[in-house]
Parts: C-alpha cells; sequence; structure tokens
C-alpha cells in the first residue's frame, strides 16, 4: 500500500494521479469494479479493512472506504487516497471518514469517483433493517449489495428486509454467512445427490462453534441458515420449535448444538449428522487438528464404511467476500431460505 | 421436477464434487512428469484443488524407491512449480501421497503388483478405488499399457461400474497419420468407453484458448462481425524461438505438422472458427469443432504446390548468439527432410466462411516465441478517407494466447491537428496488467477437468480423425519429394521466402509479432 495522502474532495482524482505517476514503473493501474464499503468505526473495522484489502489483491478494484463514526464529540470529513496491490499489479484505494450532519454530503463526494461501465458492489456492514442516511443512496449506486448477517441485530427482520429489496428493486444481495456455509451445502449436495437420498432423511443435528469473538457473536446463524436451507428445499413443514433448539416437522426433526472449539471462526459449523429412514448414519466433522478438512463417516447396522475425506473450500479470512464479488445474480436457495427462516425463527430463537 | 435434479444443488454456485481417487502416470521419470505433470500436481494440492484422499503413482522401468522419487520431484517442483517458492510444510504432508512403482510397460507381473498396491492405497488413503492413469509414454506403448490395465482389473466397465471410475489421459501424437490413430483407437476402444479417454491437448488448458469462447459469444459485440462479410482473412502463428532441444529422435519422426500443427493448430482453428454451441456442455462445443474440421476444403494437387509451404532452419543468430542448423543437431539425420517450419492457406467451406482465407504460420528458431490468431478486418469503403490513393491500415483483432497474453485491436485514428491524417492506434488488453493473480498452469486445470469427469477440454475422437483426414493426404505427398531447398531458412528468421509469397500473391501479407 502507498503511504496514505490526506486530500481535499475536490483533489482525489489528481492526487492519485500524481501518485500513479510516481509509481508507473513498478505497477500497473487496473481496475475491475468500484468496490464501496460502508462501515461504522468498531472493534469490526480492522478485520473489514483487511478483507477487503483481501478482495483487492485477488480482484484489482477501486476501492471507495466509507467509515462513519458515531461517538466523534466534532463533526467531520476526511478524505484520503493511496494505491494498493501486491507485485506488479495495484489498484486505487478511497477513503472518506466522516461523523456528524457531514454524512449527508457522502453520496455526492462518492458519485464523480465511480468508473463508469464497469460493475458497482457495495458491501453494506451494518444491520440493513435499522434506518440509515446512506443506505437508500448507496443502494442506487449498486448494482450488487453484500451483507452480513453477523451484523444483524434480528434474524427475522434482517431476513424480511434483504426479501423486502429483492422485491422492491433488481439489484443483487449476497450475505457473507451464507457464503461461510457453502463449502457444507456441497459436502450435503454431494451425499445426498438423489430424490431418493433426500426423501429419506429423518433426522439432521447440526453443531456449530459457540466460542465468541469481539468481531463475531451471533453464533447460531449459520446453523440456522443450514437447517433453513434444507428444510426450505426439501419442503418440510415445521410443526414445533423450542428454546432448546430442537425442531419438529412434520416427518423430521433437526437439532441445534454448540461446542468449543478454539481458532475456529465463531458461529461456524463443526459438524452435521443424519439419519435416514433406512438406518444409515451420515456423520461429517471438521477435524480438530485441520479444520477445513471434513471427515465423512457413513455407517449403518450392517457395516460402517471407510471414512473419506473433503475439503471446504475458502477457509481463508476473505475468501467467502472474494467469491460473493465474483458471483453473479441472487442466489434462489439463499431467497428461499430466508423465506423458510421466518418460519424457523418465529418464536426469535436466534 | 425433473427426478435427476439434486435439489441441493444450485445451478452455476455449487461447487464440482471432487470424488477420491489415484492418479497413475506412466513414464514417470520422463521430462514432462517432472517439468509438467508433478508441478501440476503439487500446485492443485497447494491450492486446495485436489480431493483428500488421493495419491499418485509413479510408473517407470527404472529401479527406484519411493524416497528417492519424492526427493527427485521435491527438486522438480521447486523449480518448475507456478507459485514460488515452494511451500515447504505443504511438500512435507503432499509427499506422503507419492509412490514410484517399477515395472516394464509389458510386464504383466508389474501390474498385478500395481492392481495390488492401488488396492493398499485405498484401504491407507481410502481413495475409493477410484483412478486417472496418465499416459505420459511414447505412444507405441499406448496399446499395451491399456490392454495390460484392462487385462488386470484397473479399467472398469464404464456401462455396468457406477461406484467407481477409471480414466485414462493420453498424450499426444494420437496417431501419427490417419491410418495410424484409426489402429490406435480401435485397439484402445476394444479396452476404454469413449467416455473414459481424454486426449490432452495442453493447448485446450490454456486460458486464453479458453477466453475465446467467452470472447466471441459472451460478447454481442463481434459475433455479428465473425463472418466472411467483414473478415478479410485469419492469421494463425505459433511460434517458438527455440530449437528441438534434445528432441531430436521425437522431432525426426514427427515433424512440426504432427508436433504443432495437425493438433494446438487446429485446436485454435476449430475455437476461433466454430458456431455457437446449443449448450457448454462437453458435446456441445465438441460436436460443433468437430464441424468446422470436417468443413476444411481437402487440398487438391495443384493445393500442394500453391498452398502449403515446408521448411527447415540452417544456421543463423537468435538473440546475438550462433545457433546451429537443424541438420546439425542432436540426434538428427544430416540429410533430413524433416519440416521445422509450415506455413499454409486453408479455407473453411460453410456458410460463415465462404472465400475467407485461413493462413497458419509455425516453426521452429523463429525470431521470438508467439502465438497468436489475428482476425484481419475487410476495409472500410473508400469514399471518405482513402482519395488520393491513400491507403489505411485494416482493423485487426489480434488474440494472443502467449506469452504476454491478452488481446488488442488495432483501429484508425485522426492525427490531432487541422489536416485529416489518419493513423493507426492499437487498444491492448493485457491479462497480466488486469488480475492479479497467475492463471493456473494448462496441465493444473486438465488433470482437474479429468478428476472431476469433465472432458470438454480433451479432443474427441472425430476431432482427431477429421485432422488426420486433412492433412494425411499433405504428409504422403511430402513422403514422395524430397525437399531438395532444404534448409531454406536461417534460425532467427520468420521463414522460407516462399512462406511469403505464399501470403504476398494474394495481395496480403504475414503480421509482425
Amino acid at each position: 500500500m502507498s503511504v496514505q495522502q490526506i486530500v481535499d474532495p475536490e483533489k482525489i482524482e489528481s492526487e492519485l494521479l500524481r501518485i500513479w505517476e510516481e509509481l508507473s514503473k513498478e505497477k500497473n493501474r487496473a481496475c475491475l469494479f468500484n468496490l464501496i464499503v460502508y462501515n461504522h468505526l468498531s472493534n469490526r473495522t480492522d478485520y473489514i479493512r483487511d478483507i477487503v484489502q483481501k478482495v483487492s489483491e485477488k480482484y484489482p478494484c477501486r476501492v471507495l472506504f466509507i467509515s462513519t463514526d458515531g461517538e466523534a464529540t466534532h463533526p467531520y470529513l476526511k478524505t484520503a487516497v493511496s494505491v494498493v496491490g501486491q507485485g506488479t499489479v495495484a489498484c486505487d484505494y478511497i477513503d472518506i471518514g466522516v461523523s456528524g450532519d457531514d454524512i449527508k454530503k457522502v453520496p455526492y463526494i462518492l458519485t464523480p469517483h465511480i468508473i463508469p461501465d464497469l460493475p458497482v458492489c457495495l458491501l453494506w456492514t451494518g444491520d440493513p433493517a435499522k434506518e440509515h442516511p446512506l443506505f437508500d443512496p448507496l443502494i442506487k449506486m449498486a448494482d450488487r449489495v453484500i451483507f452480513d448477517s453477523e451484523e444483524a441485530d434480528n434474524l427475522l427482520d434482517y431476513s424480511k428486509k434483504i426479501l423486502q429489496i429483492r422485491k422492491e428493486t433488481n439489484i443483487d444481495v449476497a450475505d457473507l454467512n451464507w457464503a461461510r456455509m457453502e463449502g457444507w451445502r456441497d459436502i450435503l449436495a454431494s451425499i445426498f445427490h438423489s430424490q431418493e437420498k433426500l426423501e429419506q432423511i429423518q433426522t439432521i443435528k447440526i453443531t456449530h462453534n459457540a466460542k465468541e469473538t469481539p468481531f463475531f457473536c451471533h453464533l447460531r446463524v449459520q446453523s440456522f441458515y443450514l437447517l433453513s436451507w434444507i428444510s426450505s428445499r426439501l419442503n418440510w413443514t415445521l410443526k414445533k420449535a423450542t428454546k432448546e433448539l430442537e425442531f419438529t416437522f412434520e416427518k423430521q426433526k433437526g437439532e441445534i448444538h454448540s461446542a468449543e472449539w478454539e481458532k475456529l471462526g465463531p458461529g461456524t459449523i463443526i459438524a452435521v449428522d443424519i439419519t435416514t429412514d433406512d438406518k444409515h448414519t451420515y456423520e461429517c466433522a471438521r477435524i480438530p487438528s485441520q479444520y477445513h478438512y471434513v471427515s465423512i463417516q457413513i455407517s449403518s447396522e450392517e457395516q460402517c464404511q471407510l471414512p473419506y475425506q473433503y475439503l471446504l473450500g475458502r477457509t481463508a479470512k476473505g475468501q467467502s467476500l472474494v467469491q460473493e464479488i465474483i458471483n453473479k445474480g441472487t442466489s434462489s436457495h439463499y431467497l428461499q431460505m430466508l423465506e423458510k427462516l421466518n418460519e424457523l425463527d418465529r418464536d426469535k430463537l436466534c | 421436477m425433473p427426478n435427476n435434479t439434486n435439489l441441493l444443488e444450485e445451478a452455476g454456485r455449487s461447487t464440482k464434487n471432487l470424488d477420491p481417487c489415484s492418479v497413475v502416470i506412466f513414464g514417470a521419470t520422463g521430462d514432462l512428469t517432472s517439468r509438467k505433470l508433478c508441478p501440476a500436481i503439487y500446485q492443485l494440492g497447494r491450492d486446495g484443488q485436489l480431493p483428500p484422499n488421493f495419491a499418485c503413482v509413479g510408473f517407470a522401468r527404472r529401479e527406484k524407491s519411493n524416497e528417492q522419487f519424492r526427493d527427485e520431484l521435491k527438486k522438480e517442483v521447486g523449480t518448475y512449480s507456478r507459485i514460488q517458492p515452494m511451500d515447504e510444510t505443504y511438500w512435507e504432508n503432499f509427499k506422503e501421497k507419492l509412490f514410484y512403482h517399477r515395472s516394464e510397460f509389458d510386464s504383466d507381473e508389474g501390474y498385478a503388483a500395481l492392481a495390488e498396491r492401488l488396492k493398499q492405497i485405498d484401504s491407507t488413503h481410502a481413495t475409493g478405488g477410484n483412478r486417472i492413469f496418465y499416459l505420459s509414454v511414447q505412444p507405441k506403448y499406448f496399446p499395451i499399457i491399456i490392454e495390460k490395465l484392462a487385462k488386470n482389473g484397473l479399467i472398469y466397465d464404464a456401462h455396468h461400474t457406477t461406484d467407481r471410475w477409471s480414466r485414462v489421459i493420453i498424450e499426444k501424437p494420437f496417431g501419427h497419420d490417419l491410418k495410424s490413430a484409426n489402429e490406435l483407437q480401435n485397439s484402445i476402444s476394444e479396452h476404454l468407453d469413449e467416455s473414459q479417454i481424454y486426449r490432452i491437448d495442453h493447448y485446450l488448458g490454456k486460458e486464453t484458448v479458453q477466453n475465446i469462447l467467452v470472447f466471441r459469444f459472451g460478447n454481442s459485440i463481434f459475433e455479428p462481425l465473425w463472418n466472411y462479410k467483414s473478415i478479410d482473412h485469419v492469421q494463425i502463428t505459433v511460434a517458438e524461438e527455440i530449437g528441438i532441444g534434445t528432441r531430436g529422435h521425437f522431432f525426426e519422426e514427427e515433424g512440426l505438422l504432427r508436433d504443432i500443427v495437425q493438433n494446438h493448430m487446429m485446436q485454435l482453428l476449430s475455437m476461433v472458427a466454430m458456431e455457437p454451441p446449443v449448450s457448454l456442455s462437453t458435446r456441445g462445443i465438441r460436436d460443433e469443432k468437430v464441424k468446422v474440421l470436417r468443413a476444411i476444403r481437402p487440398f487438391t494437387e495443384d493445393d500442394f504446390d500453391h498452398s502449403i509451404v515446408r521448411g527447415q532452419y540452417g544456421t543463423g543468430f537468435i538473440n546475438g548468439k550462433d545457433v546451429l542448423g537443424y541438420r546439425e543437431e542432436k540426434d538428427v539425420n544430416p540429410d533430413s527432410n524433416i519440416e521445422t517450419f509450415l506455413a499454409m492457406r486453408l479455407y473453411i467451406d460453410n456458410w460463415r466462411w465462404a472465400g475467407v482465407p485461413f493462413y497458419l504460420r509455425g516453426g521452429k528458431r523463429l525470431p521470438k516465441r508467439g502465438t497468436e490468431i489475428a482476425i484481419v478486418f475487410k476495409d472500410a469503403p473508400g469514399v471518405l478517407f482513402k482519395q488520393n490513393g491513400k491507403v489505411n491500415e485494416p482493423n485487426v483483432l489480434a488474440l494472443r494466447i502467449q506469452p504476454d497474453e491478452g488481446i488488442s485491436m488495432k483501429i484508425n485514428c485522426k492525427i490531432p491537428g487541422a489536416s485529416n491524417q489518419i493513423h493507426p492506434v492499437k487498444m491492448d488488453f493485457r491479462y497480466g496488467s488486469y488480475f492479479g493473480e497467475s492463471p493456473p498452469e494448462a496441465y493444473e486445470r486438465l488433470i482437474w477437468d479429468c478428476i472431476v469427469g469433465d472432458s470438454t477440454l480433451f479432443a474427441r475422437v472425430d476431432e482427431v480423425e477429421n485432422s488426420w483426414k486433412f492433412f494425411t493426404p499433405i504428409l504422403e505427398h511430402w513422403a514422395t519429394l524430397a525437399a531438395k531447398d532444404f534448409p531454406n531458412y536461417s534460425a532467427g528468421s520468420w521463414g522460407p521466402k516462399s512462406a511469403d509469397e505464399l501470403i504476398e500473391k494474394d495481395n496480403r501479407s504475414w503480421r509482425i509479432l
């Protein structure tokens, strides 16, 4: 990263040009898309900056990083520019720090710096269900909005808001928590690859990591997502849900459990155990010494197969965001899952 | 919803499932294994693209222990893997999945022992009985290896075995001419179903070659121009700066036509000339490529004299250094008639390409390395900017396959100022200037495709057959005529004068790469 230069908003482009002229022998200026990041200064900000940097290293883009500060004693508006990227390919990074009334100026500062003809991706790291003066203006600029349900205070309100955005606009939406459990969805899809096998599922028990960190505290979300996804895809009808997180469907049962694993991401799914009508048990669990490997053991009363392993993709920090930015469209499974979530979590269990 | 749809899979989003498997490399002590295959497999593993339950067995004739094999590969991977330096920590884990098996290619005992060894690996590494056999050996060994594999139960019946699979990757050349290709096909198809055969042409694994389809069919502005109405001609060049190196024996048997033209250049030709496939399925794409090959106008007696030129390099200079002529190279006959250069003009007799010449040029010891497809467009009508005898440069769209991968477009622009002077300028897209990561090597992509069972980027039997159908008469014609003027170009030049004449008589010229 080049040294960050604090500049007046009107000098953003000229200062970037100056930096690039200095770097012209070392770096190529590249940009595949615009990435607007909205972030409220908190203990998650460093984490957000870190994953945004991962994205820009893999897919060079113009980053427009907005940080709002609700606790500042004096209102301020600061803009700064720099160049980021390892190796010979690098890209622009524009920082906008703001507090107080100046927040309403942000869209006006931002607009002239969107590179035309390239997609605009918005990473909204706040809770979309909460009113925010920047939400509507930024959403209108974007072709794709990426949320993180980890930020949601209430999962039901969150899902309603996302479904509403989809209903009222053509904007593509994505969710980092949905992306974080993609590997597990792929595993289950590959094990239960036929309609016949899917219809035999009787019970499903999901275990997640309940070890909190300052950045993550909504630990049940991914488990809820997984259960909701399966029940929506297989059209299960919920009869009863308890505070112990036991779910009774018309013919099937689901349970959500927790365990504490050091070093594994908070809320991350640790294991999924499934039983079927034909008395088979499918035990899929992360290997403690290698978190990104899942051991799959299929057994019945008569036989026990040799366990095999499956590699969960995209375990490195920031990889979920990288993938979601490149994905096109909105996952239909995700939207169905959110609708089902309204039913599963009607008692606000998550 | 149809019964065969997986309700848990989402089209375009779900990741392909990687079955556990073992890869057996025949010719494990050869150059290709050490420079390309093992670095590719290592890199796949390093990037998390291999199934966790995986093993790789090197099969060769030399005596060697597992440890020796691993140590040698470590050195080669350290030198040739795409991302340097190599990851020592990963290697320590990866090397435990590498094994060496010594045997002759025709030894029944050797294959029985291999079958036993693979069973053991299945039980220790949970590789599930799935097998890939990579034949990185001389083509004469293909039939015997496949026969022995089948005889020892290592090839599963593709129609009756559904819980395990076996696949065979065959390196080029697939046959020496049409007859030998058919014989080889007949021989291996006794034991293998077409769905189990993966005929590798590493050009198809290159990102830039795959991008030809995206460029043509993922953009709406080019396809309406992609035909005889707008295109004057197409040039495909595969130029190599290097000579034959240590491949004297091989090259004396093969020559440039068999080494590069019949396979790599025909793949490029069919990708650039094919119709839009009905889908991106394996069959959809291969069907359209085959149609192109079938539509190539066969050469007449007259074409043998006027539409194709062969050449052989003599002594010369490359990068300011003296280099030997072909006939002075190691393991080469001093009177050799083998071609190291070829230039030709061909036509594709279908609606889209009616009357559009395709000029192909390939050679060894040319001034620089470069593979390119150039689409040269017809001139704009001359009423406005071509008065008083002025001639404008044609628009050229160049797809650079290697090196400096990218796409450029030559257009005419007004030079600023009062007069109406026009000058060609170049718009240039370079992969290396846009994306932060180096693309995977061709072999990484192709080995991964074979593991997931996707044969789209491998040549189907009728592609090979139709290519040989076109080239075999040329080879037969050459076999009857000694190349009296060989060597006919200096190393470090763009080929013989007759190659320039071939295109100049059509009032065109070769592009400078």
